[in-house]
């Protein structure tokens, strides 16, 4: 039962994976994710801008990216790039910390670009941990058995309210 | 709601026992006799949790002496839901972005089934 699922320790690590086919050569793609002229266009959420975009595309080299919400808050990120493999591969830590500059969570993210034709498939993985113990929760969220229990808990609470 | 706020609430939730706790309450309210049945627990180190889960918003509990029933309370845990949904969502938007740029920068139009602006 329920009770007895959730007795399993909040996993210290997440995974995140997702892809997707876009329609242009893979060159062009890879470009944009390592130029920082071209990533400030597009990175982060709809209605973000992207103040501070510091990129530095070789192993060992920073990358520190400031992400502006509609409310005006800041999301900095950063971290470091393991792999740049123009143009099929392309790795980086990344840390994502709240808004003091703590440290939440530390994020291994790769990139892969695979040539369909004219199209180019991209898949981003990311392996998440926590820094701190109460980020491990926010990973085990990821989790689609404990995304069920916040379901169910949302659902009983909303009929009881 | 920030991530500051949803601190105390994450750190109440790390622990097993207490993320089982919310998972039986989430049937209905419970007393402290009931919850220490299926934990095998004794009552200080019970209602321990219950003051950590108490503090952080996710239960509250009955004001009479004998029984104080527990209860779980909805908007914190909507909180760290929410949390987690939007670190997917960053990403979804992030490619849908990258879509519409790369288009653009071939000079292409949007798809008709893309989204509209």
């Amino acid at each position: 039962m329920a009770a007895k699922n959730e007795q399993a320790a909040a996993p210290q690590q997440a995974e995140l994976t997702l892809s997707r086919v876009f329609d242009a050569p893979r060159e062009l793609v890879f470009d944009v994710w390592t130029d920082p002229k071209h990533l400030a266009q597009w990175w982060g959420p709809e209605m973000f801008t992207t103040p501070v975009c510091r990129v530095d595309a070789r192993p060992g080299g920073e990358l520190y990216i400031v992400m502006r919400g509609p409310d005006g808050q800041e999301y900095p990120m950063k971290g470091v790039y393991q792999e740049v493999r123009r143009p099929e591969r392309l790795s980086f830590t990344n840390q994502a910390m709240d808004g003091s500059g703590v440290e939440l969570l530390e994020g291994m993210t790769t990139v892969s670009f695979e040539a369909l034709g004219a199209k180019t498939r991209v898949t981003v993985r990311t392996v998440m941990r926590a820094k701190v113990p109460q980020a491990a929760l926010a990973l085990a969220g990821m989790e689609p058995g404990w995304n069920q229990t916040l379901d169910r808990l949302g659902a009983h609470l909303g009929a009881a309210a | 709601m920030s991530a500051d706020a949803l601190s105390p609430v994450f750190s109440a939730l790390a622990d097993p026992t207490r993320r089982a706790i919310l998972a039986r309450l989430a049937l209905g309210e419970s007393t402290v006799k009931e919850l220490m049945e299926p934990f095998d627990m004794s009552p200080p180190a019970i209602t321990k949790h219950l003051k950590v889960l108490e503090k952080a918003g996710l239960i509250s509990r009955g004001r009479e002496a004998q029984w104080r029933p527990c209860r779980l309370e909805a908007g914190p845990l909507r909180g760290v839901a929410d949390w987690v949904e939007d670190y997917r969502r960053y990403w979804e938007q992030s490619f849908d972005r990258l879509d519409d740029y790369l288009q653009k920068l071939q000079g292409k139009k949007r798809k008709p089934h893309g989204r509209k602006k």
